[in-house]
Formats: C-alpha cells, structure tokens, sequence
C-alpha cells in the first residue's frame, strides 16, 4: 500500500522508508521524538516543522489525508 | 481607567479564565502543579523534560537551559507517542500559552504536569540562547518528506 503511495506521490512528495534496528537516523529521529511505537508515520513539511506524527497502523485513506496536507 | 488599565485587567481576567478552565478539565488522575523558577531550576536539575512552548524567535532569544522548544501550535503533534507517565514543566513567557499547552497534556493523559505559571518573564536564573528546537529537527527541504519507520517481523 505505501508503495503504491510513493508511486502516486512521486515528485510530490518524498518517502523515506527507515528501520530504527538498522538505520541511525531512523534510532536517532525516534529518540528525538520519544516515538516508541513501530511503525510510525511522520510527516514533515518543506519547513522542516512535523505537520504531524500517526502511530500504529494507518489505513491508505489516513495516509493521503496526511500526505495531502503537507506544504 | 486608561486603555493601558483596561488592556493589563482583561489580560489577567483571561489568564485567571484559562487557569480556571483547565482546573475544570483536568482528567482525574492529572496533576498539574505550579511552580515558581526556583522550583523550575530544581525540576531541571533533577531531569524533567521542560517545553518552552513559545515562537522559535523566542526560544532562540533566551530560554531555561535545557528547555526543548515545541511552539505551542505544533505541540499536540509533536507529543504523539510521548510517554504520558513521564513528567514535564512547560512554560511560556507569561503563562497565558502555557496554561493551554497544560490543557493539551491534561487532554492527551499526561499525569504529572509542573506549570511555570509565571512564565519566562519571570525566570531569574541562567539564560540560554541559540535554537535546540526539538520542532525544527528538520532541515528544509524542496519537497516534503514522509517518514515510515518500520521493522522486519
């Protein structure tokens, strides 16, 4: 489903996909934000500022409504 | 009564309302305690997490050594996933923000909650300056970014 999603938001937005047991940025992003939950979506404007941070599971609707208000 | 007058008692009337409004909303089981900045310097000292919930101007201006930065129009996002058990110290420059930000967590089961009700026009310790902004993690970017953060079962 997400990578149907990268597919669609190709261009739009950029999706980085990170596993906090293997990435440092991912481990790093996480303890920064006290996330502990897996997975964990966040999404961030061209700002740098988190538009918003979704735990657990989401379904494909959620996700675009998320991807759809990034600026 | 000059303007001026008027201007100061409707902005107490409006931070006693905010005060009495989260009194009246705490969840049971929240705590919200009010300190002043000696109480602040020690809760810092014994390693509570402190949230200056004011601009990122602001913050880089001057703020509580060791306080993060979450403005408070990003805070309910930003605390998604924080440990509710955990307690914090907020604060702002008067109290009138933070007493929202102390809505917030009170809504979001957050149990202990120190308020540096006063605000930082009120901190007499050391200053610090510079942006530590836990909200500004990010580097721009040309277009936005969505993190996935996923493990292998």
């Amino acid at each position: 489903m997400v990578d149907r999603l990268e597919q669609e938001y190709e261009g739009k937005v950029l999706f980085k996909r990170l596993n906090p047991e293997e990435d440092a940025e991912a481990s790093s992003i996480m303890a920064k934000y006290n996330l502990t939950s897996i997975p964990t979506f966040m999404f961030v404007n061209r700002d740098g500022s988190v538009a918003e941070t979704l735990i657990g599971a989401a379904e494909e609707s959620r996700l675009r409504q998320s991807l759809d208000a990034l600026k | 009564m000059n303007s001026t007058t008027k201007i100061v008692v409707w902005a107490a009337v409006a931070v006693l309302a905010g005060i009495i409004a989260v009194l009246a909303m705490s969840p049971k089981g929240a705590s919200v305690e009010n300190v002043d900045a000696a109480g602040l310097a020690g809760l810092a000292g014994d390693g509570v997490r402190v949230i200056d919930v004011r601009t990122a101007g602001e913050f880089e201006a001057g703020h509580v050594p060791g306080a993060e930065n979450v403005p408070l129009d990003q805070l309910a996002n930003a605390l998604a996933g924080w440990d509710t058990s955990q307690p914090l110290a907020v604060y702002c420059a008067t109290g009138a923000r933070s007493t929202e930000a102390v809505t917030t967590l009170t809504r979001q089961g957050f149990t202990k909650i120190y308020h540096f009700n006063a605000g930082m026009v009120a901190w007499d310790g050391e200053v610090e300056r510079g942006a530590v902004a836990v909200a500004q993690a990010f580097k721009p970017t040309e277009t936005p970014v969505m993190y996935e953060f996923f493990t292998e079962w």
